[in-house]
């Protein structure tokens, strides 16, 4: 099969155009997983969660300052900066 | 005689002995000192010249990138100095790898990164774009120039690393990132200068500014040593002032008056008033800076010695500083009179640079006053400011200093690299966000600084609420200055590969005094156009408006 003819079954797949409502999806799937958290919260009142409330308590007293999130948004902006080096330098 | 005459006399004859050498040449000897600087700019590095290409613009484009990215570097250390100002405690954690995180370490360590990595750099490579072109050759050598700035890369990376700890081993840090600094500066002032010994063309002030700039540096230096001044206070308080008018007022004042006369359009609005600035620079004691020169202590490696001074020194002090602000209104009026020379600023609002060089030049003159009144105080003795000193330094670095020095580096930075910033827009956000942030926050931080001032004053203990809240909120708000520098280094890294091209690498208008074209959108005179440096030979370009009728821009095709 010629390179061109597995071009067209690519757009045939997946087409050309993100349409505009898909996000809608994203947002119920969110909306639906924190519902289900709340959920979990009456059915089991004084529980906690499970994995996630046995993984918290290992960053105790680690990121216990707000400037963690900041650092946070520096250290994507510092990947960013790196990633833009190497992808506009290799794109060709 | 008094110190400060004494030290500044030895300063003044150094300065003048250059610049006698530098036009007159050295005479038999002249030839001999080329071939011998030549080689050693490029065949005594043996293969690691052979590292690079050596293309033209190739040295400037460099400096500036790598100025970038310690502007990154350097906002983001001074951000979480600011944060530990009022949450000591926040990288409490980090404790755990044996690293204490102190607030004033990190402002040092910023300072460091800012004023030798990001505005040294852009400086620096702003400077081997600009001299050659007004001197209409080309740079002795484009292979140093590269290799070099790596070099100076290591060097700030050293200092930085100094910066927390000073002392590692038997290892004096900082002042082993000063020695690689300072090869590194000797070799691009012998560049700088065999490329202005090619030529013969007259060199016009700019680029005087930008050489007085280099050299006045290591001579500052040299005068305190041979003065025997370098270990009393006042001698060490005087080469850190000459120092930061040199190297970092000079050098900016000649790249950002070329860059506002290339970036605008129009010529300078006054060689006289540039000339000015020259002198002043040379003649009188720059104000600009900490009320402790701790900095140039550390780099010297000497040990600090208690500011004492004479009735005498006190007045010829104050007196020199009172009049750097000649030179510093000269240059702020001179940059923001030649931005609005003509109406090409107007249209052309979105040119990536010339913001920061208008926002810069509208700060100088505040802030040199602050400055002024802060110094003063300390040579008087009195230190009632000196609680603010620190934060006036950084006002200087982050709203005179880096505005000034990355303009002109943006403006620069397409004409060397072929090709512009990728988003005018994503420029003209990065630069609201690295002003404003830095304005802002750093004005609320200054808010705490006197709210504490005054309640030792009125010796009231325990900490203020609102000096708190103040300090929170500067530091949080000086986040923006990290974002609009992220912004700014992914916006010029993605333009170098996929910004839209520059049409013509070299145009006549980067002479400054001569354009290539004039862009005619309206009626206007004769008088006018060669008011904008147009000669016989410049191009007028009728530049015509679209007279149909506006629509909203139609965000996606229905199909």
């Amino acid at each position: 099969m010629s390179d061109n003819t597995s071009d067209k079954i690519g757009q045939f797949l997946q087409g050309e155009k993100e349409p505009s409502s898909s996000w809608v999806i994203l947002v119920i799937g969110i909306a639906a997983s924190l519902s289900f958290l709340v959920i979990y919260n009456v059915l089991y009142p004084g529980q906690d969660l499970p994995v996630i409330s046995s993984v918290l308590p290992m960053f105790e007293g680690v990121f216990d300052s707000g400037i963690w999130f900041f650092i946070l948004g520096v250290l994507i902006g510092a990947f960013a900066i790196i990633g833009t080096i190497l992808t506009e330098a290799t794109i060709e | 005689m008094d110190t400060i005459l004494s030290v500044l006399a030895v300063f003044w004859v150094l300065i003048i002995v250059s610049y006698l050498l530098m036009e007159k040449g050295l005479g038999i000897f002249g030839q001999v000192t080329r071939g011998l600087t030549m080689f050693l700019l490029e065949k005594a590095l043996g293969p690691g010249s052979d590292l690079v290409e050596g293309r033209k613009g190739s040295g400037s484009m460099v400096w500036i990138i790598q100025g970038v990215l310690w502007l990154f570097i350097s906002s983001t250390l001074t951000f979480i100095g600011l944060w530990l100002a009022h949450d000591p405690v926040a990288l409490h954690s980090l404790e755990a790898w044996g690293y204490h995180p102190v607030s004033s370490e990190f402002f040092y360590g910023g300072k460091f990164a800012a004023l030798f990595g990001c505005v040294g750099m852009f400086i620096i490579g702003t400077g081997l774009h600009i001299l050659p072109n007004l001197l209409e050759v080309n740079l002795a050598s484009e292979k140093n120039a590269v290799l070099t700035s790596f070099a100076w890369t290591l060097s700030v990376i050293i200092l930085v690393i100094g910066s927390q700890n000073n002392e590692i081993g038997p290892v004096n840090v900082i002042l082993l990132g000063t020695g690689l600094n300072l090869v590194v500066t000797i070799a691009i002032i012998a560049n700088q200068l065999l490329t202005k010994a090619s030529s013969t063309v007259e060199l016009a002030t700019p680029g005087w500014l930008i050489i007085f700039g280099l050299i006045g540096n290591p001579i500052a230096v040299i005068s305190v040593f041979l003065s025997g001044e370098y270990d009393s206070g006042l001698g060490q308080w005087l080469v850190y002032h000459l120092s930061g008018a040199t190297f970092f007022f000079s050098s900016i004042a000649g790249i950002s008056l070329y860059s506002a006369s290339f970036g605008s359009g129009n010529p300078l609005w006054s060689r006289t008033v540039a000339g000015v600035v020259i002198l002043g620079t040379i003649f009188t004691i720059n104000p600009f800076g900490n009320s402790d020169p701790s900095m140039a202590i550390d780099m010297l490696g000497l040990t600090s010695a208690e500011l004492i001074l004479s009735h005498q020194d006190n007045v010829a002090g104050s007196f020199l500083m009172a009049l750097a602000i000649i030179p510093i209104i000269a240059l702020s009026s001179n940059i923001l009179i030649t931005l609005r020379g003509t109406d090409i600023f107007v249209e052309n609002p979105d040119s990536a640079g010339i913001p920061e060089i208008n926002f810069g030049a509208w700060m100088l003159l505040p802030l040199g006053v602050a400055s002024l009144f802060i110094q003063t105080d300390t040579l008087s003795g009195t230190n009632e400011l000196v609680g603010i000193s620190n934060i006036v330094h950084l006002m200087v670095i982050w709203t005179i200093l880096i505005p000034l020095s990355m303009g002109a580096a943006i403006q620069v930075l397409p004409s060397v690299s072929g090709r512009y910033p990728l988003s005018q827009n994503r420029a003209r956000l990065a630069f609201w966000m690295i002003s404003a942030g830095a304005l802002f926050g750093l004005v609320l931080t200054m808010m705490s600084d006197i709210a504490d001032v005054v309640l030792i004053e009125a010796s009231i203990e325990g900490q203020n609420a609102l000096s708190h809240t103040l300090r929170k909120a500067g530091s949080v708000i000086f986040y923006g200055t990290v974002l609009g520098s992220i912004f700014h280094s992914t916006n010029l890294f993605s333009g170098l590969y996929r910004g839209s091209k520059v049409s013509s690498t070299k145009s006549p208008s980067e002479t400054t005094f001569t354009i290539d074209s004039f862009p005619l959108t309206s009626t206007t005179t004769i008088r006018k156009i060669l008011a904008t440096g147009a000669v016989l030979d410049t191009k007028i370009v009728p530049t015509f408006e679209s007279n149909e009728r506006g629509n909203p821009t139609s965000l996606h095709e229905e199909e």
